[in-house]
């Protein structure tokens, strides 16, 4: 008799795990297929909240149309591709300020966009605190997309290929920002960059030559404190000793904070692809990595938050700087940057 | 032995059925109490003893003259509070109201209660850190509805804007888009109100109550901090201001009628 009530009570508790686990699973969106994200080898833990916004084959699909398509601006002449070119590692090729809206300018360099699951906030001051929300602000922007959030969501509502794409990924043809931003969210996860000189290096399937070699050793005596391996960055802010842009007075993080301590303060941007994504710093300032280097090896201002590794600069000779820019150039992935994945749809 | 099979089969399925109830329906209430009382929440701007009719001039407590042309806050967890039994029912937690006085459908808010005699009211007013972090959200926060910062991401809790002569700004406006919610910035603000002249009032079972809670326009200016419209026409972004502003918005309702059906 104890035996059965034994075999019940397992019972109730297998019946009920199963109950919850269908519970979870109901949860999932019907009739997509889920894409495993595979961390690259040697990579950190991803920051991006995975189980809120789960990857389909898809949602990744439809992010991929909405990233490509121009009615998400104002004219129709600004997708997110504008700024954000695959072949400049989805920055803006040859820019140091992109072109928006009404032949405005906008105030920054468009910072290239791939392994952004292991960021946590956005920009070159950090203001935005998830990826997803991340659209909004270049979508908004009066010198940007400039459009109406609102408006693009009945426009792609009111065309018969995103009900179909909106269909696939979310179930029903219902258009609304939230699964607009879900699924950009979800084709920019998908930018995983991992397959550089570098990374094959790494992976024991490249060997440096000695000028990289050089370069790397000298990488990692001089700038891997703020440009950590393997992402490039800790994804910090600091101040790199570059005198105020006049015109644009952007003090950075800290129009985010409003701390004083935070003036000229701007994300240490990853190093990966930076053979592409030219030109360089925060507003486009400088057009090749001679200048950058000479920036930090007798450039650096001194100002209240400037960064303490640099108050005696980064002295480099002209063999540093060369050793340096051929390492640098190892970071160059071109399996990301021709992807077809990535590619606008056809 | 039978009848501990049959009584075990019975636990087996009461236990599953519990199991299967929590996951399809939203638990909305701490306790196991079942909904029998339909709470509708009326919002009605005012200034002072006046309603406030969008447009229309009126004075603040430092006889600036002023127009409202937009009036919208966030609420959501809904509590209502017996001080004398010390019982609290949370009729809501997880859902968002954006009361927009623009929009008369927005300013009634009908919620599920539970029977019982209360003599206070509380809820939020503003949108927690959680929501402000977690990315594209929908209904009552999506940030079509103009309470997102785009460029700083977080809500905008409470939003007043309109026109005065003592503005300095273009086209003599002034705006106070009250947001933050990280750390000394935050804004959100508990709100908890006693009923008309303290009074009990029995929600009863299976009939309604329609409660109506005035929103006075002029507390943004008053109150706790002095906020003149000529001093500061504008505020835009989170920090000192916003807390001030918040912390007078916060003393704006009052609960001024509650009648039971």
């Amino acid at each position: 008799m104890k035996r059965v009530v034994i075999i019940l009570i397992i019972a109730t508790a297998v019946l009920n795990m199963a109950i919850i686990e269908s519970c979870k699973k109901s949860a999932d969106k019907p009739g997509t297929t889920p894409i495993q994200f595979v961390i690259p080898a040697g990579f950190p833990a991803t920051k991006f909240n995975f189980s809120a916004n789960p990857l389909t084959k898809e949602g990744v699909e439809l992010g991929r149309h909405l990233f490509y398509d121009g009615r998400l601006s104002k004219d129709g002449n600004f997708p997110c591709a504008s700024c954000h070119q695959q072949f400049a590692a989805f920055a803006t090729y040859d820019h140091d300020l992109s072109h928006g809206f009404n032949n405005q300018f906008t105030t920054r360099n468009a910072p290239g966009l791939f392994n952004l699951a292991w960021e946590s906030n956005f920009m070159w001051d950090g203001g935005i605190n998830n990826l997803e929300v991340q659209p909004l602000a270049p979508i908004t922007a009066p010198n940007e997309m400039a459009e109406d959030i609102n408006t693009v969501v009945q426009r792609l509502g009111e065309d018969a290929t995103y009900k179909q794409l909106f269909t696939s990924a979310f179930g029903t043809a219902e258009v609304n920002s939230q699964r607009m931003l879900k699924a950009l969210s979800q084709f920019m996860i998908t930018l995983v960059s991992s397959n550089s000189k570098y990374d094959k290096m790494k992976r024991g399937q490249y060997t440096f030559n000695a000028t990289e070699q050089a370069g790397y050793d000298l990488f990692k005596a001089k700038c891997a404190s703020c440009h950590v391996e393997p992402m490039f960055t800790d994804f910090s802010y600091r101040n790199n000793g570059l005198p105020i842009n006049d015109y644009l007075k952007d003090y950075g993080r800290m129009n985010i904070t409003n701390k004083k301590e935070d003036s000229i303060k701007f994300k240490v941007p990853s190093l990966r692809n930076i053979y592409e994504t030219y030109p360089y710093m925060h507003d486009g300032r400088f057009w090749n990595l001679s200048q950058v280097l000479e920036h930090y090896s007798t450039g650096v201002q001194s100002s209240t938050t400037l960064d303490p590794l640099l108050t005696n600069k980064i002295p480099l000779t002209a063999t540093d700087k060369y050793n340096l820019i051929n390492f640098l150039g190892t970071l160059s992935d071109t399996t990301f940057t021709k992807d077809v994945k990535f590619q606008q749809p056809q | 032995m039978r009848t501990v099979f049959y009584k075990s089969l019975g636990l087996v399925t009461l236990v599953a059925c519990v199991v299967v109830s929590a996951c399809q329906k939203k638990l909305r209430f701490d306790d196991s109490a079942t909904p029998d009382h339909q709470l509708i929440l009326q919002f009605n701007p005012v200034v002072d003893v006046d309603s406030l009719e969008f447009g229309k001039n009126y004075h603040n407590s430092f006889g600036e003259p002023y127009s409202i042309r937009n009036f919208k806050f966030y609420l959501c967890k809904v509590d209502l509070i017996n001080t004398t039994d010390g019982t609290k029912y949370s009729i809501n937690k997880d859902d968002y109201f954006l009361v927009n006085f623009a929009d008369p459908s927005s300013t009634h808010i009908s919620l599920d209660a539970i029977s019982h005699t209360y003599d206070r009211i509380s809820f939020t007013l503003g949108v927690d850190s959680i929501r402000n972090v977690s990315g594209a959200q929908t209904g009552a926060l999506d940030p079509g509805n103009g309470m997102f910062w785009t460029w700083n991401s977080g809500y905008i809790m409470a939003k007043l804007e309109g026109n005065s002569v003592v503005s300095n700004q273009p086209n003599q406006v002034f705006e106070y888009h009250i947001g933050g919610f990280a750390g000394s910035e935050n804004v959100v603000q508990k709100i908890s109100l006693a009923f008309p002249l303290n009074q009990q009032v029995e929600f009863q079972s299976g009939r309604r109550t329609l409660m109506t809670i005035s929103a006075n326009a002029n507390a943004w200016f008053g109150g706790q901090n002095a906020i003149s419209i000529s001093s500061t026409p504008v505020c835009t972004t989170p920090g000192v201001l916003a807390r001030n502003v918040a912390a007078n918005y916060a003393n704006m309702f009052d609960v001024i009628n509650i009648v039971s059906e």
